[in-house]
């Protein structure tokens, strides 16, 4: 058995890397993911997958219900970490089987693939706790500026974490982006892994936050009009249902970290593509309790004021 | 994580839990009781949608969960649920609250025709509870008295809750934390609100706690605190402390605390950095039995 074979059975158990082994396989995956285009060509059959935000356990409820890789092909559309408990062990058993099986699986940037996002929303404390230093943060967080933005499978179907950009009118104005840099705070690359589309605007929408942009139905129609796409298939909301059509099937939100946050409850969701581009949604829940390994503990009484 | 209560400390208090695997208990007249659910799914929500007349909401609605503290012989009924806390908010109406990018793109984004969407996306509310009689009690049908209609009045007064007392070590009979919404404003911070409660043997004590971090921008928190004290009296008494503070991180940085999100997590540790913009306390006294 290689090392890396030996390196995925441990990630498989939820049990992370040494400093050294991360530091070899993201050396690695820098190799490959540089040759990545920033619209990865991808050939069906594929299952698409969204956020899965460190929730380690649903992850492997995700390939249960799904197939291991690499009998089943993969692309994940970003926001491996952050959040969850095991947001180390999730990237990292991706980012291996990225090196193992490099055309069975696709792993395209997120919003929380930051510097930035990780120091507030728990990648990087994580990282401090498990390791003691910021180190595996560092290289997995280069690994992030690495990683492509986008899509494209069989020509038909663009996928992306966030949505459009008005910036953005045809593919070939993504390919032309420098990608390898940290999450801008404006732009066209930041676009696509954070803004939304919004029903209640027809064209563009500015958020009321100041930043960020809301896409309406018409802009999505002429974007796939003038790509000769079928649909967009994008991640980065949380819906109840798993998955959420919007604007006549023009663009569908894929989500997959079931009982988000282990409190909200939610189904999760993969979309499964056959040869000929059918669809079929495969909706999850959590893992149960029992395999999650260590079992939930007694809260001692709290003594609020 | 649950919370697991000493059977004998219950039976001493002279306290059941309530059946069926209910979360909760019955102690001096009261029946206590949390239940969470799951947040709304999509079609909850479009009713929700009809109901309070918006097409935003925030992104976990635990719509179906609710902390109630009913008051078995007059049929007083104090509650916290999100409906009404949103409902609070959309009266309420702030003017939204711009991130630190926004800066660059009011510059940057002004040659794309876009509607600029203006609403309190922070969902910022001043709900401090809802309280409700049950005209029949016996009958336990949900008989809510129409508003003006109702005997049960807040008054303002001087008393305050005894914190002193509440920090003894008394034996916690029953503790519970409600989420009622969450939102995580984009990844630009983060908006709570959650009901947290605890009985005593000798008295019930409540938190309902709104908490906005807007990253890089400003802290709200705004907390409601209700206490009854058991007695031998049939008409109890519940006062309640509503204290609501506010700063902006620049505010924060220029006293020399950090300005970084990371270091405001948990609003508990932090509360007292920031200052107190309002405070008011108020006490219901509720009616005789029939």
């Amino acid at each position: 058995m290689s090392d890396l074979d030996r390196q995925i059975e441990q990630l498989k158990r939820c049990e992370p890397l040494k400093e050294s082994e991360v530091k070899a396989l993201c050396l690695k995956a820098m190799e490959i993911l540089v040759e990545e285009s920033n619209v990865q060509r991808v050939d069906a059959p594929v299952t698409i997958c969204g956020d899965i935000h460190g929730q380690f356990y649903d992850m492997k409820e995700l390939f249960r219900v799904g197939g291991d890789c690499p009998k089943t092909n993969y692309l994940f559309l970003g926001d491996f970490v952050d959040r969850g408990f095991y947001s180390v062990e999730t990237f990292l058993l991706l980012l291996a089987l990225k090196v193992r099986y490099p055309d069975r699986i696709t792993l395209i940037r997120g919003n929380h693939e930051s510097r930035q996002i990780t120091q507030v929303y728990g990648f990087y404390d994580e990282c401090l706790r498990k390791y003691g230093s910021v180190n595996v943060w560092r290289y997995c967080t280069d690994i992030f500026d690495y990683l492509s933005l986008s899509a494209l499978i069989e020509n038909k179907i663009f996928c992306v974490h966030g949505g459009l950009s008005p910036l953005i009118n045809t593919l070939d104005q993504i390919r032309t982006i420098d990608r390898k840099q940290e999450v801008p705070h404006d732009g066209a690359m930041c676009d696509l892994m954070w803004s939304d589309p919004e029903e209640i605007v027809d064209g563009w929408g500015l958020s009321p936050r100041g930043a960020g942009f809301l896409f309406g139905g018409t802009v999505v129609t002429t974007f796939n009009h003038a790509n000769n796409i079928d649909y967009i298939c994008r991640a980065h909301q949380l819906v109840m249902e798993g998955y959420k059509w919007m604007f006549n099937s023009q663009i569908v939100t894929v989500w997959s970290a079931p009982n988000y946050c282990y409190r909200c409850g939610n189904v999760a969701s993969i979309l499964e593509l056959d040869e000929n581009l059918n669809k079929q949604f495969r909706v999850f829940e959590a893992a149960p309790q029992e395999s999650r390994g260590a079992p939930a503990k007694k809260a001692p009484p709290d003594y609020f004021l | 994580m649950e919370f697991e209560v000493d059977e004998k400390e219950l039976k001493a208090a002279g306290a059941e839990l309530l059946p069926d695997g209910r979360r909760g208990l019955r102690l001096h007249g009261w029946e206590i009781e949390s239940l969470k659910r799951p947040i709304l799914n999509s079609r909850q929500l479009q009713e929700w949608e009809q109901k309070l007349q918006s097409s935003h909401f925030p992104e976990m609605v635990f719509g179906d969960s609710s902390l109630v503290l009913k008051h078995m012989n007059n049929g007083t009924k104090i509650h916290f649920n999100a409906f009404d806390a949103l409902t609070g908010w959309k009266q309420e109406a702030l003017p939204p609250v711009e991130v630190p990018a926004a800066a660059i793109w009011k510059y940057k984004s002004e040659s794309f025709q876009q509607v600029i969407l203006d609403y309190d996306y922070t969902f910022t509310t001043p709900y401090c509870g809802s309280e409700t009689e049950e005209i029949n009690a016996e009958l336990g049908r949900e008989a809510t008295s129409e508003k003006g209609n109702s005997s049960l009045c807040w008054e303002e007064c001087k008393e305050e809750i005894d914190l002193a007392s509440l920090a003894l070590k008394e034996p916690i009979l029953f503790y519970d934390e409600v989420i009622l919404y969450e939102d995580e404003l984009g990844d630009n911070g983060i908006s709570l609100l959650t009901v947290k409660v605890r009985v005593m043997p000798s008295s019930w004590f409540v938190l309902l706690r709104f908490w906005l971090r807007v990253d890089g921008v400003l802290m709200r928190l705004r907390d409601t605190r209700m206490h009854c004290v058991f007695g031998k009296s049939t008409n109890p008494v519940i006062l309640r402390e509503s204290c609501w503070r506010e700063a902006t991180i620049q505010a924060l940085a220029a006293k020399g605390y950090p300005s970084d999100s990371a270091a405001y997590n948990d609003p508990s540790i932090i509360s007292q950095r920031l200052p107190i913009i309002m405070r008011k306390t108020h006490k219901l006294k509720l009616p005789g039995t029939p």
